[in-house]
């Protein structure tokens, strides 16, 4: 099939990599340059003395710190979706009671509920609980709000496996324990590593939970440490956008080594 | 490929790790919560930590129980507190604005009086400026120890753009329109405003409002009298502003910079503005950002007169200090009052002089001359001692729960987007208690 | 945790009967999921309504105050205007945003070698959080010292947070240009999946390009607008960070869409009842709106997706 390139689209889209690209320049190039050569030559100019000075003091300000924070927090909740997701979406699939029904549904509502909606009571809920100013505090909501999507995605993952593959287990005498292991998790291996890759970036990336329910310079996250940043020394523009490309530093490693499944991971998020 | 490796991988990891996490937690909260001796001092952050630091590492150096020092930056800070002060996490010692920005909190019967500190060491009421020790005596009672500089809002200028213009520091309204005109049509800003935070616009209405109707007028208004609000004098002061605004005297985009990031500093020193209204906190942020500007660059005067206005152009508004204040169910009131006691100490006093902070107790005058600008603390200084009238900032005086409507009235009369009426009606709808 | 459910599921196992028996899990599985849904979720949902009912500064204990914060929200300008604005924005987003996903996520479903290239640059901005996206933004548009500053002839005074049309646009455009690729990427997914077959009959009836994107493309890719368009309504209601580092709420209160008023009044000016009983009416809104979108779309009917093909 040959087909003439279609030089219209062709054209939009370089439009778009313009509207994408510049703003990516002007943050790494400013990144690159002290303050003052920044000031002087505007964000659009190319870096003229070249220095990583910028990215160093960004370390000494604690942001190795809050990048362990956020990776805690990340793996963390990553853990408990994993642990809790998959057998959840297995009985929404396979049980018939009437219970599970219930369940989805619940699920399904809960997609409508927007974190900031019970913040209030979160923040009296952890700190009520000691956890006020602890990244335990940060973690169990966030996993929390990362369920319902997760739910309803790996649900849709599950429902593709064939009835007649579960018969064939059946016949073996197999128990539901055996048959979530080796029939439903290894054919939902694509829809595990959508929800791993989605709850990580909504940890990763969460602002709302660690900004109320979080306080110290001990438990802060790079979130919370990016926007402190700005409001205390925001005019330092290239200090504060190599925060900026530090925090997005580990995810973007991923995204160069395992480009696949990330992309396939958030493809998944959209169904099918 | 990789997948199949990294899940169960991943999984047993994560697993590992929320153990650990919730191991590392319960060992965190022991040493955190001060069960090894130890209580936790809040303050605002900003270029003054240097010297809490500083304070805090003097009292380790002698005292069994240590003394932690946790910053939140300015913009969170008052939320912040509210929201931990009646929490575990809640500090032992925190750093506010006296007056009613603590009352809530005695009413909530949280804070410790501070008569027994005092009756021990009488010096942590003797040694400190009484007007300013006052501004934190609620219901008869003592509450706050002074802990930083005293704050009044000056009139800031960049001396080589004002010499270029051929322009002095202004003495008077009239010198200030003027001034106005000439840097505008040198295409210089003539006035930077971070208008974004909103608050600091604010400063202009108090200044304002305490030339042309002396501070009776904002005391009425606070007392419950929103008539207040309605009296020809605030109209005046509106007009005399909108006039102002409407030289042009803060440029167009004055909403889209903000103080609190550093940009319109940022703006004065680069000499692309004139003036700025800041409090002299505004010193040591120079100091911090562009030193070699603060050294030589920076000029400083207080706000102009108006003719016609019934204040007394010695009236200067601000911060009249900032204090700590202590919480009831601190476990080291023994060790605290110790911590406080250095708030008074010449270390103290120096250590503030050195980052332009001018200091409020008896023992202030020994050290003007040691100050990087002593010129700067001695103008400060005087300017304090002769004022008739120390006005707490407006947000500050008025119940947090006012600073939000209040701040948005502000700008938007600065905005044009509200006229005198809408402005006067905005101010009588905040509640004032 | 999950495995103390097992022996119990597995006893209960029926005596197996002929070939066509098969077990299934019990209601048990679905337990410790949903029980920490329930208590991190939905009970603060609860409390949120209770909370609408109280006066709560945060300091001492909450009141009840019956009907007091839903009378002050009724008659509350701000509120009303918020509402509007949290709409106004989510249906630029959606406006802005859908057909620019459509076309760039069918352009880059193509398997060019180019376009895998500009793919992958085009989605970098997924990886950025709202709040580094937004920071990024805030100081690219920064009057003076940003981009502005260097192109005035397109921005003027550069006073974009200044002007509500201004403040507004600059929220839809750092919106667009941090979420467009995900949704771009969504379509691309969907655009792959169309079977080629439908367009190698088009071809053979001699339909054009733009006729097979309207015949073809556009009908096949109805269930993805669905998903993609709820994703979008309800992030558009719920943005937060976007405003709170862009905008603030301002100026004055030009942008104050209800999410952030919400967080306004409850830890900006300690009205924790008024703050609950807006994030009340927000959830509200939203369980509205997905309510209606699952039964449009069939979402809860138990059902492989495949079916149909």
């Amino acid at each position: 099939m040959k087909r003439r390139p279609n030089y219209l689209a062709g054209l939009g889209s370089l439009v778009w990599l313009f509207l994408i690209g510049l703003p990516l320049y002007v943050m790494l190039a400013a990144t690159l340059q002290d303050r003052a050569d920044y000031s002087a030559n505007g964000p659009l100019a190319f870096p003229e003395h070249v220095t990583l000075h910028n990215y160093t003091q960004d370390f000494s300000n604690g942001f190795g710190h809050f990048f362990l924070n956020t990776l805690l927090v990340t793996l963390a909740v990553v853990a408990i979706v994993l642990l809790l997701v998959p057998p959840l979406s297995y009985a929404i699939v396979r049980s018939r009671g009437r219970i599970t029904t219930g369940v989805f549904r619940l699920f399904l509502l809960g997609l409508a509920i927007p974190a900031q909606a019970v913040i209030v009571p979160m923040f009296y809920v952890i700190s009520k609980a000691g956890l006020y100013d602890n990244l335990i505090g940060v973690i169990l909501p966030t996993a929390a709000f990362s369920l319902p999507v997760c739910a309803l995605i790996l649900t849709g993952v599950m429902r593709d496996i064939t009835p007649d593959l579960y018969e064939a287990m059946a016949m073996d005498g197999a128990s539901p324990w055996r048959v979530f292991f080796q029939l439903v998790v290894p054919l939902s291996k694509g829809g595990l590593s959508t929800i791993m890759v989605f709850s990580a970036l909504q940890a990763w990336n969460g602002f709302l939970f660690p900004l109320v329910l979080t306080q110290s310079d001990s438990s802060k996250v790079i979130t919370l440490g990016l926007f402190n940043f700005q409001t205390e020394h925001g005019i330092d523009i290239p200090g504060l956008l190599a925060a900026v490309v530090l925090s997005m530093l580990p995810i973007f490693v991923v995204y160069l080594f395992a480009r696949r499944a990330l992309v396939q991971g958030l493809m998944g998020v959209g169904g099918k | 490929m990789m997948k199949r490796v990294l899940l169960p991988r991943a999984v047993a990891g994560g697993v590992a790790l929320v153990l650990g996490l919730s191991l590392a937690a319960c060992g965190g909260s022991d040493s955190g919560s001060g069960g090894s001796g130890s209580f936790k001092v809040l303050v605002y952050g900003d270029a003054s930590n240097k010297v809490e630091k500083q304070i805090v590492a003097t009292f380790n150096k002698t005292s069994k129980v240590k003394a932690v020092l946790q910053t939140i930056p300015g913009a969170d800070y008052q939320q912040k507190l509210q929201t931990i002060i009646n929490t575990k996490q809640a500090p032992d010692v925190f750093f506010n604005w006296g007056g009613g920005s603590i009352q809530p909190f005695v009413k909530a019967g949280l804070l410790l009086p501070l008569n027994d500190m005092i009756a021990k060491d009488p010096r942590l009421k003797a040694d400190f400026l009484p007007s300013v020790f006052n501004s934190a005596v609620v219901d008869g009672k003592p509450y706050g120890i002074p802990m930083r500089g005293t704050q009044p809002v000056l009139l800031f200028d960049n001396k080589k753009v004002l010499a270029d213009a051929g322009v002095s520091e202004p003495k008077t309204w009239e010198d200030l329109l003027s001034a106005v005109k000439v840097l505008k049509a040198k295409h210089i800003t003539p006035i930077a405003l971070g208008g974004g935070d909103q608050w600091p616009t604010l400063m202009w209405y108090e200044y304002m409002y305490d030339r042309i109707a002396g501070p009776g007028l904002f005391d009425k208004a606070m007392s419950g009298d929103k008539s207040a609000w309605a009296a020809p004098e605030s109209r005046t002061a509106l007009s005399r502003l909108k006039e102002l605004i409407d030289a042009g005297a803060f440029g167009s985009n004055y909403d889209s910079v903000k103080y609190t990031d550093g940009g319109s500093v940022a703006l004065v020193a680069q000499g692309r503005a004139g003036f700025e209204l800041m409090g002299s906190w505004y010193y040591s942020q120079q100091q911090q950002d562009n030193p070699d500007f603060a050294k030589t660059g920076l000029g400083y005067t207080s706000f102009p007169t108006v003719s016609g206005g019934a204040g007394d152009p010695k009236d200067i508004v601000g911060n009249t200090n900032n204090f700590y204040s202590v919480l009831k169910k601190t476990k080291y009131p023994d060790a605290v009052a110790q911590f406080l006691k250095l708030m008074y100490s010449d270390e103290f006093v120096k250590a503030h002089m050195a980052i332009g902070n001018l200091p409020t107790t008896t023992n202030t005058t020994n050290f003007l001359n040691t100050a990087t600008d002593p010129a700067y603390a001695k103008y400060q200084y005087d300017l304090v001692k002769a004022a008739p009238s120390f006005q707490l900032s407006w947000d500050q005086a008025y119940p947090q729960s006012a600073s939000e409507a209040m701040h948005t009235a502000v700008q938007q009369f600065f905005d044009g987007k509200l006229d005198a009426d809408g402005f006067i009606k905005a101010m009588q709808a905040l509640p004032t208690s | 945790m999950t495995t103390t459910a097992e022996p119990r599921v597995a006893r209960r196992r029926p005596v197996r009967r002929t070939g066509a028996a098969v077990v299934r899990p019990g209601f048990v599985w679905a337990v410790p999921a949903t029980l920490f849904f329930l208590i991190f979720a939905v009970l603060p949902l609860i409390l949120v309504a209770v909370l609408s009912f109280a006066s709560w500064d945060g300091i001492s204990a909450p009141r009840f105050a019956g009907l007091d914060n839903w009378r002050t929200l009724i008659h509350d300008h701000v509120m009303i205007q918020s509402l509007w604005l949290s709409v106004l924005i989510t249906v630029l987003g959606v406006v802005v945003q859908t057909p620019l996903s459509i076309l760039l996520g069918v352009w880059a479903a193509g398997h060019q070698r180019n376009r895998a290239v500009l793919s992958a640059i085009y989605f970098v901005p997924l990886l950025l959080s709202a709040t580094a996206v937004s920071i990024l933004w805030r100081a690219l548009l920064d009057p003076n010292f940003g981009v502005p500053a260097q192109a005035k002839w397109l921005f003027g005074d550069g006073n974009l947070f200044g002007r509500q049309t201004s403040a507004i646009g600059v929220l839809v455009f750092v919106g667009a240009w941090q979420y467009t690729p995900f949704h771009t990427l969504i379509y691309q997914g969907a655009a792959r999946a169309i079977p080629q077959v439908l367009y190698q009959a088009a071809e053979i009836d001699g339909a054009g390009r733009v006729r097979q994107f309207w015949h073809i493309t556009l009908p096949q890719l109805r269930n993805t607008m669905i998903t993609s368009m709820i994703l979008m309504v309800v992030g558009g209601l719920t943005t937060f960070d976007t405003v709170l580092i862009l905008t603030q709420g301002g100026p004055g209160t030009d942008t104050t869409i209800s999410a952030y008023y919400m967080y306004q009044r409850a830890f900006k000016s300690f009205d924790f009842g008024g703050g609950s009983a807006i994030a009340l009416v927000l959830v509200l809104i939203a369980t509205v709106i997905s309510l209606i979108v699952v039964k449009v779309s069939g979402y809860d009917k138990m059902r492989g997706t495949t079916e149909g093909l």
